[in-house]
């Protein structure tokens, strides 16, 4: 009781979900029980950060610098994993040779995503996980090239705290990628009304209406958002991360929105297009990219 | 609360790992691990290992291991005469051979033991209503390809091992039998596979490219369901002269549908050609204990006479087999050569079998001499073989539970009826499928074991096998009725047009050459592209639904009018 006393003072993390988490905890490795809609949605998430990296790579570098079918394409990164859970998603970003970190507010999740990750004796040595609140990570040192938060943001308390913490973990020209679900009436028909109370293919009470955040509030946080100011980056936090919307929309360089549509039939999640319409109703992933610092924004014109 | 939360602590203690990581360790020596583990070194086996090999990328990802209990050596030192072929030949579809040209194995296939096929002619053999089919006609982009090419088995499995000995990520373990399977003790998930040379394998994905009677299948308690035929197929290589001057290279296949089963002439060189005869298994067991030049008359004769004189000429093989007097080759001939004429077949038609004289293929081909195959001279020594056939398919193509990590491909997970020479292309196409989602997985950073990342393989393959195999089957159930309403509505010829043409449909099916070695597993943008052919497709079978109606009704409308005409004549009698 103490101990979660402290967290809430401390963070933006939720006592009630963590315990409604760390009931679950068992279940995480259970692909066809209470976690399967997340195990079908993981190849996706990490369809986009590959996309996204390998296409922030050509911006960059010459043509024939780039190899795409390159499997470790996370290889020397450091990565965090912001309420990692069992590790589903923390795993796989490890195959792909990044530095991960997974941390979790609840004990149990870390027990689960550490002793699942040991059954992988081929699993790289890159993969720790840590049981803190990102808040707490502020305090040390360590900057991330790639920070990720599937599926998070709609179970924080405050979250627009939580995305400036995930903000300032990153290095400058550092990427981060999120997941989350719309506040629309199909989205409550989907995620809430089916999938927990008329389906049960996910527990109930796993998700509450009011949290869920909106594409656009996502934008306009970004749109205003400048990191802030510290010494060595004091020129770069002159621009906020997304400079300009057209029509609603961020530039492809700066952030990007994409919907994950379940497709019943064939029991797999999509990665819709590019601005598809609509497909942002519900489940979505969201890019942007923090300003580089001084020297690397020169090179990106 | 509080020894949970000390349980769990100590469960995530660093030492604690340590130590755990370290007795795992010691206790595992003797294992080795491998990404996956494919058991059977057949064609499917080899093809996998192969498309897995073949990905630069996935070479520092994967490391393969592919067990097979006979010896590779000699498939891979496999060199025979020229004009000797070996009795087991596959019919590679266009999509198979593209598939293994996307592999680079093609280029190890001796092309000269490749024969493509550009006709096929399939017919009744009770109403000897024939259909028959060319390349010219099918509309595939490449038709002087042939809508099929015929190789044996051995020389695709050399090709393929040959290329398999150039890939450093996999490792072939052969002579190697698989002497238990079990799930590991430890973890409880990645299965280890007992060598009998006291190798241990464990594998983070187990494959069951192990044949029919599958181990890896029993292992993973994966049920399946099916049927036997109660039909035995004999196979063997038969010579021929070839064909003559005003006749076009031997590129045509036969296939009669008689009520014991279909009896097929499969080409593969100019004067040699592949026998696949389905039968009952008295009859195949009599067949194979006569003299090889009694069973060349028998074959020449299956595709020749009418049906009442095979029944008969089955029977008396038959009755001397039993009664312990095989029939000779002077006493087949004469029974032949008398029901020929009582047929009034003529002697210089190509239906006429028994008194044609081997040099006969110089002159001036008889008008029907494209209606038969050639006539069979000899069998190759040694090469007459047969096997029961069956029909299998199980119920899923992954395992779970304690099977778990494991999946199937090839005659492990389905076995079909031969008739449309799809077993193999099935089970590359399985191949194709698995490697591709496999890779998918791998640049996901997936677990390639996991049942998330083989479930687009069973999606994927699962209705597609099943709609081939049963086209087959159907087909093979319908030209088993001799008699009764049913052989009078495939002679009425509306039962014909339908149901051959469902064979040209399991064999067009899988005929195109277009690659799906790049499709996508998800939404992208030539899901637009794709609706947009199937929508078109969707039309086209509108209007072809329309045109069979149209011949249906015209069919029935004489049908019913020469009924009708008929009646008073009968009247009158």
């Amino acid at each position: 009781m103490l101990q979660t006393h402290l967290l809430r003072s401390l963070s933006t993390v939720n006592a009630n979900e963590i315990a409604h988490f760390t009931r679950l905890s068992a279940e995480w490795w259970n692909e066809r029980g209470e976690f399967s809609f997340l195990h079908k949605m993981n190849p996706v998430r990490m369809q986009f950060i590959r996309e996204k990296l390998v296409e922030t790579t050509y911006d960059e570098l010459p043509e024939e610098a780039v190899n795409a079918k390159k499997v470790r394409i996370l290889e020397g990164l450091d990565v965090l994993d912001i309420g990692c859970g069992g590790g589903l998603l923390s795993e796989s970003l490890a195959r792909l040779g990044a530095k991960t970190t997974g941390i979790d507010a609840a004990e149990s999740n870390i027990a689960i995503a550490q002793h699942h990750a040991s059954l992988d004796s081929r699993l790289p040595r890159n993969l720790t996980y840590r049981h803190t609140p990102a808040e707490s990570l502020l305090q040390e040192p360590k900057r991330y090239d790639v920070v990720c938060s599937m599926e998070v943001l709609e179970h924080v308390d405050n979250p627009v705290m939580f995305l400036k913490t995930c903000a300032e973990l990153l290095k400058p020209s550092g990427h981060l990628f999120l997941s989350t679900i719309s506040r629309t009436p199909l989205s409550y028909f989907l995620t809430i009304f089916m999938a927990e109370k008329v389906l049960r293919k996910v527990a109930d009470g796993t998700h509450t209406y009011s949290k869920f955040i909106n594409p656009s509030e996502l934008l306009d946080f970004f749109h205003e958002f400048r990191s802030p100011s510290t010494p060595q980056d004091a020129e770069t936090q002159a621009r906020p991360w997304i400079s300009r919307l057209y029509d609603g929309q961020p530039t492809r360089k700066e952030a990007e929105l994409r919907g994950m549509i379940y497709n019943p039939l064939s029991a797999s999640w999509i990665l819709a297009p590019r601005g598809a319409w609509g497909a942002t109703e519900c489940n979505y992933l969201f890019w942007v990219r923090k300003p580089a610092a001084l020297g690397g924004e020169a090179s990106e014109h | 609360m509080l020894s949970v939360h000390g349980a769990s602590r100590v469960l995530s203690r660093p030492l604690h790992n340590t130590c755990l990581n370290y007795i795992r360790r010691f206790a595992s020596t003797s294992r080795e691990e491998f990404d996956v583990v494919i058991v059977g070194g057949g064609p499917v086996g080899l093809a996998l290992a192969t498309a897995l090999g073949s990905k630069p990328e996935l070479n520092k990802s994967l490391k393969i291991a592919l067990v097979e209990a006979g010896d590779l050596s000699k498939v891979r030192d496999w060199s025979p005469s020229p004009a000797a072929f070996s009795n087991r030949v596959v019919s590679l579809t266009n999509a198979s051979q593209t598939f293994l040209q996307n592999i680079d194995s093609w280029d190890h296939i001796e092309q000269e033991r490749t024969t493509p096929i550009e006709e096929m002619q399939v017919w009744d053999g009770v109403s000897d209503a024939r259909i028959t089919f060319s390349t010219s006609e099918l509309g595939l982009p490449t038709p002087a390809e042939g809508m099929a090419r015929l190789t044996e088995t051995l020389n695709l499995q050399r090709s393929l091992l040959h290329h398999l000995i150039t890939t450093p990520s996999v490792e072939v373990i052969d002579q190697s039998r698989v002497q238990s399977i079990s799930p590991d003790e430890i973890s409880g998930a990645w299965p280890s596979v007992m060598l009998d040379t006291g190798r241990v394998l464990k594998a983070r994905l187990l494959v069951g490219a192990d044949g029919p009677n599958s181990p890896v299948r029993a292992f993973a308690k994966i049920p399946s369901y099916g049927w036997s035929y109660d039909t035995q197929a004999i196979v063997c290589t038969m010579e021929h002269p070839p064909k003559g001057p005003f006749l076009g290279p031997n590129t045509t296949a036969y296939q009669r549908f008689l009520p014991t089963g279909p009896i097929a002439f499969l080409p593969i060189s100019a004067t040699a050609s592949s026998l696949v005869w389905s039968t009952k298994p008295s009859l195949a067991t009599a067949l194979k204990a006569c003299e090889p030049p009694v069973l060349s008359r028998m074959i020449n004769a299956a595709f020749r006479l009418p049906e009442v004189s095979i029944r008969y000429l089955n029977n008396r093989i038959l009755e001397a087999h039993e009664a312990g007097t095989p029939i000779t080759d002077e006493e087949i001939r004469s029974e032949i050569l008398w029901r020929e004429q009582s047929h009034s077949i003529d002697t210089t038609s190509a239906y006429s079998s028994a008194t044609v004289a081997t040099s006969a293929s110089s002159g001036i081909p008889p008008l029907d001499a494209e209606m038969v195959p050639p006539v069979v001279t000899s069998i190759q020594s040694g090469s007459i073989a047969s096997f029961p056939l069956r029909y299998n398919h199980t119920e899923s193509y992954v395992g779970e539970g304690q099977g778990s990590r494991t999946v199937l491909v090839g005659d492990a997970a389905h076995t079909v009826h031969p008739l449309a020479g799809q077993g193999l292309n099935l089970g590359l196409g399985d191949v194709e499928c698995l490697a591709r989602c496999i890779h998918q997985t791998v640049l996901r950073g997936g677990d390639i074991g996991s049942y998330t990342a083989l479930l687009p393989y069973t999606q994927e393959r699962y209705v597609e096998n099943h709609k081939i195999m049963s086209a087959c089957d159907k087909l093979h159930k319908l030209y088993r009725v001799s008699s009764g309403p049913i052989v009078q509505l495939r002679s009425v010829g509306l039962e014909i047009l339908n149901e051959l043409d469902s064979i040209k449909a399991a064999l067009m099916m899988t005929a195109g050459s277009v690659s799906r070695t790049d499709r996508p597993l998800s939404y992208s943008s030539d899901t637009r592209a794709a609706m947009f052919g199937a929508a078109a497709k969707g039309f086209e079978g509108m209007r072809m639904a329309g045109q069979v109606l149209e011949v249906v009704k015209g069919g029935l409308v004489g049908f019913v009018g020469n009924a009708l005409r008929n009646a008073p004549t009968t009247r009158q009698r």
